[in-house]
């Protein structure tokens, strides 16, 4: 089932990218992968910028290392447990956010560094574990599943369905949230909606890129774009391309350069916002 | 000025507002009413702000507060525009000003690009303030007094029967602040919608309040803006050493003085 899905896709990969490094079936299925990740977490990063929300989406990821150590010791897949977790863990964070007095980064630290501790006290318990978690920490594209595929390729659509209804509003709140709020905006379930979505993206990101590097996939395209656009529009559809292009360039020099993906990939996306900073400057002089 | 009949009154009963173990307002009992220009005045960290936020429904309070709307006026909640003090925004944000209209008017994502009904309303609205010039412009570049307009404006497009202005003139200078105050009194003057306004500017609220409610976490007195400026009451609010100082090109009023040396600073929060 899942392989008569998968195929048509494939076979179109073969005509558009006629390329050495994009024949064999686990490039294949990684590009794939990645042409699913990267638009979702960039999509999600534009209103996470916006928001400054970056340290928020690093706890989450972090957060990855309780959830697949818990995975392991139920015995189910720590895809599963880790986005389960992952979405917990942001519920949870956005409830005591609200509240308390205590500002939003010191509420994340405290999270950040209890999902953290909780994470290594488990895996540390349970000999075998650590060699399970090198694939999480630093993402390992090349060995996605099909059902894995499978899952990122809803993820995107249920992104893009979550902020076709609801980008106007988050940005909204972005802006002022006393001022979205007297326009009719549901500020509080929007924070939260758009909490679980980001720690829906993070974890399932984690398989391309890791824990380490997941939230630069998030950021750093949304960061580029904004050097270079001026408006709304300009932001998203280039923060989108950004993620698309390093994605592909990062996998294809990973290929012949035998570099870890997902790092690769955050390189270009690096160079992008390198590029674009310049340009910027450039454009003030 | 004041109808002997209200199309709409906003009733405030017994409203206390608790943030952690402080009260921050206690024991509110005020009446806002249609077609009225009502100043809230009272030192940094009085509630004034609070307050504001609590008829927003944005902090949870006790006790109550009711809108009630004449039969013959319609129906519904009421529409309640709002003009915060200061936008904490990233000024960097990739946001046109037009972005910003189109966020809170149209259903489909921006990042499609402008609906033509959302374009068009805002030039309407933004040609009302005088600032159909900012339509292009980033947000983040515009200025004090233009960020104010297009906020005024916002707030005006779906004609409001309360209009919540927090500290509208601070961070414009003294003649746009001039120029803004009168051009509020003429919107109006022209829409009858009942205006609540925060300010530490006596003179503002001297020339253009119909009542002025004095609040320091409770309210110190309610009523006419002629009777309520007197120097026992502005001494009740702020303690003693405050007065009247003339001004700019206002006659006969001014800034308050003798608050705290943070000046216009607003209790952001409290």
């Amino acid at each position: 089932m899942t392989q008569s899905l998968l195929d048509p896709l494939f076979s179109a990969m073969g005509h558009l990218l006629p390329f050495g490094f994009a024949e064999p079936l686990f490039m294949k299925r990684a590009i794939l992968a990645m042409l699913f990740v990267a638009p979702a977490a960039a999509a999600a990063g534009v209103p996470l910028v916006h928001f400054r929300m970056a340290f928020f989406s690093d706890a989450i990821g972090h957060s990855a290392f309780t959830g697949v150590a818990i995975g392991v010791l139920l015995g189910v897949h720590p895809l599963l447990t880790m986005v389960a977790f992952g979405l917990f863990v942001a519920w949870a964070i956005t409830l005591v956010k609200g509240r308390t007095e205590l500002s939003p980064d010191t509420v994340i630290g405290v999270f950040f560094s209890t999902v953290i501790a909780l994470g290594i006290a488990v895996i540390s318990a349970q000999k075998g574990l650590t060699r399970n978690l090198q694939a999480y920490l630093y993402g390992d594209l090349l060995a996605v599943s099909e059902t894995e595929l499978l899952w990122m390729g809803m993820l995107l659509v249920a992104v893009g369905a979550y902020l076709f209804l609801a980008f106007n509003k988050i940005m909204l709140i972005g802006v002022h949230e006393g001022f979205a709020k007297s326009m009719g905006v549901p500020v509080r379930g929007l924070e939260i909606s758009f909490a679980l979505v980001v720690a829906l993206v993070v974890t399932t990101a984690i398989r391309a890129v890791g824990i380490l590097l997941v939230t630069a996939l998030l950021v750093v395209p949304a960061a580029a774009a904004r050097n270079v656009a001026h408006g709304i529009v300009s932001a998203f559809w280039a923060a989108i391309a950004i993620a698309v292009v390093s994605g592909l360039l990062g996998i294809a020099a990973s290929y012949y350069l035998d570099t870890a993906t997902g790092a690769t990939v955050v390189l270009f996306a690096a160079a992008f916002f390198a590029i674009t900073a310049l340009l910027k400057g450039l454009s003030r002089t | 000025m004041t109808p002997p009949t209200h199309r709409h009154t906003l009733e405030i009963r017994d409203l206390s507002v608790r943030v952690g173990e402080s009260e921050i307002l206690s024991g509110i009992n005020a009446d806002i009413r249609c077609g009225e220009v009502t100043a809230l005045v009272g030192p940094n960290g009085a509630g004034k702000t609070t307050l504001l936020l609590a008829i927003l429904g944005l902090v949870p309070y006790r006790g109550e507060i009711r809108f009630c709307r004449a039969a013959e006026h319609g129906e519904g909640a009421p529409r309640i525009g709002y003009v915060p003090q200061r936008l904490d925004f990233d000024r960097n944000a990739p946001m046109r000003v037009i972005d910003f209209f189109a966020l809170s008017s149209q259903r489909y994502p921006v990042v499609f690009g402008h609906s033509a009904r959302s374009r068009r309303s805002a030039e309407e609205i933004l040609a009302r303030v005088g600032a159909a010039q900012l339509i292009s412009r980033p947000l983040g570049k515009l200025s004090g007094g233009e960020l104010q307009r297009i906020l005024l404006a916002l707030a005006l497009r779906d004609n409001p029967d309360i209009l919540l202005l927090d500290e509208p003139v601070s961070g414009v200078d003294l003649s746009g602040e001039v120029v803004f105050c009168d051009f509020l009194s003429q919107i109006h003057s022209e829409s009858g919608f009942s205006l609540l306004l925060v300010s530490h500017d006596l003179s503002v609220v001297s020339r253009h309040a119909d009542r002025v409610i004095c609040l320091n976490r409770q309210i110190i007195c309610q009523g006419a803006t002629t009777e309520m400026l007197t120097p026992e009451n502005l001494e009740a609010m702020y303690g003693s050493g405050a007065h009247l100082v003339s001004h700019g090109p206002v006659d006969g009023s001014g800034h308050l003085h003798g608050q705290s040396a943070s000046g216009q600073e607003e209790e952001k929060g409290d």
